[in-house]
């Protein structure tokens, strides 16, 4: 499964459900929907993240990064 | 800088330190409080007050503005007038309804080049001036800033952005720090309002890391500590803890969006993070996250990054969230206010670039006890220095997202430093 973010674009922010229910349509296992930012977080089999972006509404689709901290004791942070 | 009690003698104000004598036209300007009251002329005896907007599209006819005894530039709230001394002492007063928040001589302007004398003089004068620079004897060169450092009563950090000497404290302001969480128990923070929140899944919002409670000290610590200096800026803000690095450091995007999510929903004027991944490209949810939180009132703060080393030459660049043109990316700077050898770069191109710089050497602030302080350095450390003078701003001028955003840039102290090392330079807060 890759884990995505899903940007949805400024006409369809009042009608996140919709492009919710086409996400789950391309399946998307939908895991957050942020309607303070307009994005829709969750994940898909690896390989199909393309498939999102045809979905009504939705502005971009972007794989998830992974933020990391050097550990506690490192110098510089 | 106009200073009316300098002048050099009556009816003039002195431009600067050298120069010309600046005339004045006898009238003066007064800056009237932001209300719509009306000012009460007939109180000092004035008649023949002109106002723009009586005049189609706010235009006044210059015959208008010669013989008119006040005029008033409603789109402007600024008033020239004609009277005599008591009178203007009326309205300074607030005796005339609208209060007055100051009043200056109304200065005659030129355009610079009064001619072939002056373009000479000018031209003498620095020519005299460069010459005197190359020759000098090298050693006379003025020495850079004195370095600063923490004293007994605040950090180097504290005192460089001028929170200690600042009259605000970020009451009544909500600041949210996106991080490790929050060490909810520490003595330091002791009856604080503190909303801690993981969106971490299978952890707490406590920080078992110290990086988070380490950038919640610096943006909201207390103004006296029970030990050791003040490390904090917006003392009395009310801080917004989201948890969204695991105790190991680590976090996706989508736990840090939900805390951005959450942070804008709280109605937090700024939210501050010290987090990133080191991609050269700007990441269109961060984008649009940063672009929505401004629009409802949040400005998003974030470190520029850590990839730089600057002693081997390497530059770094601005890393995600910080290289999205709507996200305030923060350089950090040493007890010089020269870039820290570790500080990210701009971006070349538009957007990545670094927005604004702030103390990030060698900072000390919270630590989970039983440390209870810690000395670190990093972007991260300068994020919350940001913050917490944007929490200073917010405070005193009710500004909110990009209005805020211009605050921080408008009064920040210019360095002379790359402008894509530090942006527009040192924040400060306000006094």
């Amino acid at each position: 499964m890759t884990r995505v973010s899903v940007t949805v674009d400024d006409r369809h922010l009042s009608a996140l459900d919709g492009v919710v229910q086409g996400l789950r349509a391309r399946g998307m296992q939908v895991e957050q929907v942020l309607d303070g930012l307009g994005i829709i977080t969750g994940s898909v089999p690896a390989g199909t993240l393309g498939a999102l972006s045809a979905v009504t509404g939705v502005a971009s689709v972007d794989e998830q990064r992974v933020h990391r901290l050097p550990p506690p004791g490192a110098p510089v942070q | 800088m106009i200073d009316p009690q300098a002048a050099g003698e009556p009816g003039s104000v002195r431009h600067g330190a050298v120069g010309p004598l600046t005339r004045t036209t006898g009238r003066q300007v007064l800056v009237l409080a932001d209300d719509d009251g009306a000012v009460d002329w007939a109180r000092a005896g004035l008649r023949d007050v002109a106002d723009s907007r009586d005049f189609a599209d706010g235009l006044v006819p210059p015959e208008v503005l010669r013989e008119s005894a006040a005029i008033v530039f409603a789109a402007l709230g600024i008033a020239v007038v004609a009277a005599e001394p008591a009178q203007v002492g009326v309205l300074a007063a607030g005796d005339g309804g609208r209060p007055v928040l100051s009043v200056s001589p109304e200065l005659v302007h030129h355009v610079l080049d009064e001619g072939a004398a002056s373009y000479a003089r000018g031209y003498r004068d620095g020519v005299a001036d460069l010459t005197g620079r190359l020759l000098a004897a090298p050693g006379e060169e003025p020495p850079g800033p004195a370095r600063l450092e923490d004293t007994r009563q605040a950090t180097w950090g504290v005192r460089a952005v001028g929170a200690d000497t600042s009259s605000r404290s970020g009451r009544g302001i909500r600041v949210a720090v996106l991080d490790t969480g929050f060490d909810l128990a520490h003595p330091d923070f002791a009856g604080r309002a503190v909303t801690a929140r993981s969106f971490v899944a299978g952890e707490g919002p406590q920080d078992g890391h110290g990086h988070g409670t380490h950038c919640i000290g610096t943006a909201c610590g207390p103004r006296t500590p029970p030990s050791g200096p003040r490390y904090g800026v917006a003392h009395e803000a009310e801080i917004f803890a989201g948890k969204v690095l695991g105790d190991d450091g680590s976090g996706t995007d989508a736990g840090i969006l939900a805390g951005m999510n959450w942070a804008v929903t709280n109605r937090c004027p700024v939210i501050s993070m010290s987090l990133g991944a080191d991609v050269p490209e700007a990441h269109p949810p961060y984008s649009a996250a940063g672009r929505r939180a401004l629009a409802q009132g949040s400005l998003v703060v974030a470190a520029a990054g850590n990839n730089a080393d600057r002693r081997a030459g390497s530059w770094g660049f601005v890393g995600a969230p910080a290289n999205s043109p709507e996200i305030l990316a923060v350089g950090a700077l040493d007890q010089a206010l020269a870039p820290a050898w570790f500080s990210a770069r701009s971006l070349p191109g538009r957007g990545g670039q670094v927005d604004v710089a702030a103390p990030g050497a060698d900072v000390c602030s919270a630590w989970p006890m039983p440390a209870r302080y810690n000395t670190i350095s990093g972007t991260s450390m300068a994020t919350p220095h940001v913050a917490g003078v944007a929490a200073l701003w917010a405070e005193a001028t009710g500004r909110r997202g990009l209005e805020l955003w211009a605050t921080l840039v408008q009064e920040g102290e210019r360095l002379l430093q790359p402008s894509v090392d530090a942006g527009s330079g040192l924040v400060l807060a306000p006094r």
